[in-house]
């Protein structure tokens, strides 16, 4: 069995659990930051549909981004929403195979899960560059786009070329994609707290208040009328 | 070195700390840049290649001085995440255009988002900050400036509004032959009181007349009020949460001073989403009586035998917009529908619609807001691509605002249809009983 280098054993061992506390802790600071702001509330009497209430319209709204029909947004950009499940499923697998490689690589060192994961990051990839040319092309895009979003989408694609090169696992035919890989992940745990990447964690926040607000008001869940004639 | 910023930029940043909400923080973060908004946005589809119509463009406009103020990330690095502070006058008019002339807070992109950007609620905020430096269009100036200090939107004056009301009362006695037939100010403790739109006595008396029929021949006990009498509420189109407060708390307080049962609100989307629900958390107070739109009660009188109706009177195709204040953000998508089952018989969908219709163009105040005629006009085109391809004749609506931005449009792009409120159809409708009614109980 081959022996890791000292520099490898630390970046996936070390380096990773640093990096995942810097994160946490400016993570914990942000939602301190946010909850020192108040939160509006809703003191009128509830109106809509008497079936819904701030709870349902709260669960309705938390789990929108797996339900693609729920929004014309979605629905008329089915390709669109498949880009993001693919991309996010590539994101959670990088970071889940982050784990596993240091502590538990028995779990992915079938040929089987290697190429599945190989798959995946690979289409993500491309996912990645087709978001990267929209985002330079499309005027749309372009004008709303910050060098974050440039450098966020950039990293992340550099990331899961790297995470092919890593899901293998097999230091031992040398050590320089694991090592790449774990210290871009070891960046990206830092770097994302100060970027767009943190959406996902705001996501569960923004969405609660919308929907029970929305829900309270019997806005949602959304009952659809169509969108053309039946 | 940095920009020397002027006086109305130094209170706008100040405000912005007040104002700021932990929703709208969330709002401001959460935006990814998707742009998935884009083409939910009627601005945005019916001026194609102007990328400032965008939503999340025209977020961009607040979000950059927010992050420039109150972001750490932004006020660290403002460059890497497009932070930029407020600091000239030509920047707030710049600001003015965008939250007040391109966005009409109708909430179809916030609903569109997979984020939950809610960008109604800060484009009013941002709005609300203009106000208080004193930059905001004419129009709205105006219009809040009358609901201040002469009590409704449109200035009308109390004797025009009471000469206005006893003509209708006239009007109705005439056609009726019913000498009973009244429309009641300041009766104490009657079931419902009675609130409505200037526009209605400005431009429209006749709606007052035909609820007020309805309210006769459902042997309701109603009255309207002398003063406080407007549901109506610029507050919600100037962000100004003060003026919001004062002008429901206005109409909240004549029904607990006459001991009202309910508050009864004519059709007009911004004002029944103002009273209703906005103006217990502006004015941080709840009412100790129940708050429903006309519509709700008009249906209530059919359901329960209280009125007659024939919905051979109106045979005309008819399909029904749903206002955004209304519908987005008050969930009243199926009582108006519910309520045109009964009054016509050629019912057409207008597609998308519920939460997912588009906006008339007329909502957020626009309509007030001439210099940004053209524009709207020109925005709604998408609405009148949805209202031709009904087929109908008339297009019916529950807010006095659609009735005009509808009209307009509809005169534009010479749609040949008619607009009318559900009040219109259900008093067009309405079988007058026999006889005399019993009278109601005297004050």
């Amino acid at each position: 069995m081959h022996e890791l280098s000292p520099l490898l054993a630390f970046v996936q061992d070390q380096l990773q659990i640093a990096a995942l506390l810097f994160m946490a802790v400016v993570y914990a600071l942000k939602i301190r930051w946010i909850f020192r702001f108040p939160a509006a509330r809703d003191r009128q009497e509830r109106t809509g549909d008497p079936a819904t209430s701030a709870r349902k319209g709260a669960a309705y709204s938390l789990v929108n981004v797996a339900m693609p029909w729920a929004m014309p947004s979605t629905r008329q950009h089915l390709l669109f929403y498949t880009q993001f499940v693919i991309f996010h499923l590539a994101v959670a697998a990088s970071i889940t195979m982050s784990f596993l490689i240091p502590y538990a690589p028995e779990t992915i060192a079938s040929s089987a899960a290697v190429r599945l994961l190989q798959a995946l990051f690979a289409a993500a990839v491309l996912v990645g560059l087709w978001r990267l040319i929209r985002r330079v092309r499309d005027p749309y895009i372009r004008a709303i786009s910050t060098p974050d979003d440039y450098f966020s989408l950039s990293l992340l694609i550099v990331w899961f070329g790297f995470s092919i090169l890593a899901a293998p696992n097999q230091p031992q035919e040398g050590e320089w994609p694991l090592m790449v890989y774990f210290v871009l992940t070891a960046f990206f745990l830092v770097y994302v707290p100060f970027s767009k990447i943190s959406h996902y964690l705001y996501y569960p926040f923004a969405r609660w208040y919308l929907g029970k607000t929305l829900g309270y008001r019997g806005v949602y869940p959304v009952k659809r009328g169509g969108e053309t004639p039946a | 070195m940095q920009a020397t910023r002027c006086w109305k930029a130094e209170r706008v940043i100040e405000r912005l700390h007040e104002k700021v909400t932990r929703q709208m923080v969330l709002s401001l973060e959460a935006c990814v840049h998707c742009g998935l908004c884009t083409d939910q946005c009627h601005y945005v589809l019916a001026n194609p290649g102007d990328v400032t119509y965008a939503p999340a463009y025209k977020a961009g406009s607040i979000r950059k001085f927010f992050k420039a103020h109150i972001d750490w990330t932004g006020r660290l690095f403002p460059w890497w995440v497009g932070a930029r502070g407020l600091y000239t006058d030509a920047e707030l008019e710049d600001l003015k255009d965008t939250v007040f002339g391109k966005c009409t807070n109708c909430r179809r992109c916030a609903l569109n988002c997979p984020m939950g950007v809610d960008q109604a609620t800060f484009n009013r905020m941002a709005r609300g900050l203009l106000t208080y430096v004193g930059v905001m269009p004419e129009g709205v100036a105006v219009a809040a400036k009358d609901q201040w200090e002469i009590g409704n939107q449109m200035g009308v004056l109390p004797e025009d509004y009471l000469e206005t009301l006893q003509w209708m009362e006239e009007e109705l006695q005439s056609e009726y032959g019913d000498p009973t037939i009244s429309i009641p100010l300041d009766k104490p403790d009657c079931d419902v009181v009675y609130a409505i739109n200037p526009r209605e006595i400005k431009y429209d008396p006749r709606t007052v007349a035909e609820a007020a029929a309805i309210f006769h021949f459902a042997g309701e006990n109603w009255t309207m009020t002398r003063v406080g009498w407007d549901m109506t509420n610029f507050g919600l189109f100037n962000g100004d949460d003060e003026l919001g407060a004062a002008i429901a708390g206005r109409v909240y307080d004549e029904v607990e001073r006459l001991g009202g049962k309910k508050l009864v609100l004519s059709e007009c989307g911004h004002g029944y989403r103002s009273t209703r629900c906005e103006g217990p958390n502006w004015g941080r107070r709840t009412t100790p009586f129940p708050m429903e739109s006309s519509v709700v009660t008009m249906l209530r009188y059919i359901k329960e035998g209280r009125i007659q109706v024939d919905k051979t009177k109106n045979t005309e195709p008819v399909t029904y917009h749903d206002s955004c204040n209304n519908a987005r953000s008050c969930g009243f998508f199926e009582e108006p529908r519910e309520l045109l089952s009964y009054v016509v018989t050629d019912f057409r969908e207008m597609y998308p619609n519920r939460a997912e219709n588009y906006c008339c163009t007329g909502g957020g105040g626009a309509m007030s807001m001439s210099e940004y005629s053209q524009r709207r006009l020109k925005s709604a085109k998408i609405k009148a691509e949805q209202l031709q391809a009904t087929g109908a004749k008339i297009v019916v609506t529950s807010c006095h605002n659609c009735v005009d931005g509808l009209f307009d449009l509809i005169r534009h792009y010479k749609l040949g249809m008619e607009v009318r409120l559900l009040v219109n159809l259900v008093a067009k409708a309405l079988v007058a009983p026999a006889g005399p009614l019993p009278a109601p109980p005297l004050a």
